[in-house]
């Protein structure tokens, strides 16, 4: 007996080690007893963390669902998710972005949930943002149209705004919320927003500060141009209307010099800069809003610039909670989405948190009238989200390769080195190759 | 007649034992070593997204490799930034050196040396992020107190990979650093004694006896820096996270990772892990060959 011990010893740990590992491992709602357990993996910073984690709470107490949440930063939930779908560990309930759902879908990833939202009694389709739903609707060749694969957390008008304070203070009569400044009329504002205000010989106050990768959307769309042609498969940003908006944008520093020192593309210095009251005209989305209650000056929202056709444009992100083909429990899983999709108590913790605008149309509306916190013209977001915004141009596409190419290179552009014509002209067929090979992958 | 018997029983027994302790490295390597090293080297040769069947598409990944621009340049910039290797080693040679020495405050410095490696990558990289900034960074803040305007380090083509190996420099120097300090120090002392009773100079000493008796050391560190540098990926990820200006500090582990996980081509991605390995591989085989050569040993 006593010399059996140490194998025996050995053997139990080997056991518990194997346990240990298929416990990772173990498929969600497997549990034994008959207890429902779903798995709910998300990303996000510690705001969103506390909200979900309470809207999830209410929601285990109102459906007797054990529900295990899993949250990963930003960065990692892309290679974490795609390690459990490899692992084929899919969590029931996890976050899905419009550019995945195609893949996602095709590969039989994600569920088909149209019945249990059309047959639900928390989600309201005429009461929910259509751009939010119809940015997971795929219908087997487009994202935008047919079945229902996921229901938006969010949608994220990505809007303009400006330093009241500062404009004030400069004499420039306030923008108007509803008629947006040409290309022209924004540079003339930012130009005498640029200045030294102290007199010690260096700028300490500039028009605006903008960043490529998320800026340049709204003046290229505003002014006719677009990246891709109607039906996906051509690559336009060889166009003159796409060259004049971007070599404008390169001109606010090399021409009107109304930004920040050579080459600050980094958002981290104008994002900094505009926090401090250095900056007169910055993006404003509604995940800054809690930021942004404390700035020490007053600010509000307007339309971005427009271009040409004198209309104002920008994107709208949002991301969405999907429910997996492989969950044990569809049925509650559904349940869990439409819970913290639209939930009257679920959206208000979040939307108090000061990171999102409201998912429900007539929760939006008082929200957008409540004039007790900034800003003021609320109203802009729901425009964006009603009627001007778009998706981002990789949104719908089998992959973002093509669209990023775009930026890899593009700095001698922002520079002044290169100007904008030749610089498309240059990317259009390399553009042109990669969203081939990302439709050819799609129809596979 | 008893007493063997009970001894071979004693004897198999542990024998058992030990096999069991064995049998639990070997099944981690099997499971999730040689598998997935197998696995990915199958899948170098199919069309793959990382979520589908993968489809067998044989050289394809292959032939596809050495026309992409973005594959030759990562390989590049990997191999760029290999340049703080030797520099890393000389520099921490010299404070081993220092430190080496009698003198107060040794244990202090060796700390603050040796600080950087135990730190997260993670947050040294967005420390640095911020001291490389070209607005308000504290290395030009630096640079401007002797009159030098830096640059914007991280967004200028010219100065993103020597900031980055500035970095990479400063977070090895500690670990190196140790490892050169207790090869000097067991360096046996009556070599020096016998070279300068012989009349040998400081640097004589130095370069005939320090330099060869630390010889296991450097080889050691060149190695495995040569395999942790060309896996450079976190602080690329976090401090240039598109890549950098032009594509100009895009590692080959990096641009692996963005094709396997951005633009879901996990076949493609394979195909570049495979070859990226057998690269070590063969470069790691080069240095053990002539590191063969130079060996030699003291009674």
């Amino acid at each position: 007996m006593m010399k059996s011990r140490p194998i025996a010893a050995t053997l139990a740990f080997v056991a518990a080690a194997g346990l240990l590992l298929s416990g990772c491992s173990a498929p969600a709602g497997a549990e034994a007893g008959g207890e429902k357990k779903l798995t709910f993996m998300f990303r996000g910073g510690e705001d969103e963390k506390k909200a979900y984690e309470k809207a999830v709470e209410q929601f285990e107490k109102d459906n007797s669902v054990d529900v295990d949440i899993i949250v990963t930063t930003a960065d990692q939930y892309a290679t974490k998710l795609k390690a459990a779908i490899a692992g084929k560990e899919v969590p029931d309930v996890f976050y899905i972005s419009p550019g995945d759902v195609q893949a996602y879908v095709q590969n039989g990833i994600v569920k088909d949930i149209t019945q249990y939202v059309e047959n639900s009694d928390t989600i309201d389709l005429d009461n929910i943002w259509e751009y939010g739903v119809d940015s997971y609707r795929y219908d087997g060749k487009r994202v935008g149209e047919g079945a229902i694969y996921a229901l938006p957390k969010d949608v994220g008008p990505f809007s303009f705004g400006y330093n009241k304070t500062m404009l004030e203070k400069a004499g420039i009569p306030l923008p108007d919320k509803d008629k947006p400044y040409t290309f022209d009329e924004f540079v003339a504002a930012a130009k005498k927003l640029t200045a030294d205000t102290n007199g010690d010989g260096t700028l300490d106050q500039w028009g605006t500060g903008l960043n490529v990768q998320w800026n340049l959307q709204p003046f290229v769309w505003s002014n006719g141009g677009d990246w891709l042609n109607e039906d996906r498969t051509k690559v336009t940003v060889d166009t003159p209307e796409f060259a004049e908006s971007l070599q404008w944008f390169a001109d606010l520093q090399n021409v009107h010099g109304v930004t920040p020192s050579v080459a600050e593309a980094q958002t981290l210095d104008t994002y900094q800069r505009w926090m401090k009251g250095e900056i007169g005209f910055f993006p404003i989305a509604p995940w800054d809003l809690s930021t942004y209650q404390k700035l020490g000056f007053d600010w509000d929202v307007i339309p971005y610039p427009a271009g040409e056709t004198g209309k104002s444009a920008t994107w709208t992100g949002t991301l969405g909670i999907a429910v997996a083909e492989s969950s044990k429990f569809p049925e509650d899983a559904a349940k869990l989405v439409e819970y913290l999709t639209a939930n009257k108590e679920a959206q208000q913790s979040l939307v108090d948190a000061g990171i999102q605008i409201p998912n429900l149309k007539d929760m939006a509306e008082a929200w957008a009238a409540d004039t007790s916190t900034k800003p003021a013209n609320k109203a802009e977001f729901l425009e964006i989200v009603k009627d001007y915004g778009r998706e981002l141009p990789a949104g719908n596409t089998f992959n973002a390769e093509w669209y990023d190419e775009l930026f890899t290179n593009i700095q001698p552009v922002l520079d002044g080195k290169q100007s904008a014509k030749d610089y498309l002209k240059e990317a259009q067929p390399r553009m042109q190759e990669f969203l081939d090979s990302a439709n050819q992958q799609a129809g596979n | 007649m008893t007493t063997t018997m009970r001894r071979s029983r004693l004897h198999r027994k542990e024998h058992q034992a030990a096999l069991v302790f064995v049998a639990i490295p070997v099944i981690g390597f099997l499971l999730f070593t040689l598998f997935p090293l197998i696995f990915s080297v199958y899948a170098s040769f199919t069309n793959w997204n990382g979520i589908s069947a993968p489809v067998f598409k044989g050289l394809d990944n292959y032939t596809k490799m050495f026309g992409d621009r973005y594959f030759l340049k990562s390989l590049w910039n990997t191999l760029y930034m290999m340049i703080g290797i030797p520099v890393g080693l000389v520099i921490s040679l010299a404070l081993a050196l220092a430190m080496n020495r009698k003198m107060r405050g040794t244990t202090f410095f060796r700390t603050v040396y040796y600080l950087p490696v135990i730190s997260s990558i993670a947050a040294v990289a967005i420390l640095w992020q911020w001291a490389f900034n070209g607005d308000f960074g504290l290395i030009n803040q630096g640079l401007s107190l002797i009159g030098i305007g830096g640059p914007n380090w991280l967004q200028d083509t010219a100065t993103v990979k020597p900031a980055l190996i500035i970095m990479a420099v400063w977070k090895g120097l500690g670990y190196s650093m140790l490892l050169y300090l207790a090869a000097l120090q067991s360096v046996p002392r009556y070599l020096y004694e016998a070279a300068a009773l012989d009349g040998a100079t400081a640097w004589q000493q130095f370069r005939h006896i320090t330099v060869p008796m630390v010889r296991p050391v450097t080889f050691f560190l060149i190695v495995t820096s040569i395999i942790g540098g060309s896996q450079i990926f976190v602080e690329i990820n976090i401090m240039t996270p598109t890549g950098g200006p032009e594509f100009e500090s895009a590692t080959i582990v990096w641009y692996i990772w963005q094709k396997a996980f951005d633009n879901l081509q996990m076949g493609y991605a394979s195909a570049m892990s495979v070859v990226l390995g057998l690269l070590v591989f063969t470069i790691t085989f080069i240095q053990f060959r002539l590191n063969r050569r130079n060996q030699f040993s003291i009674d």
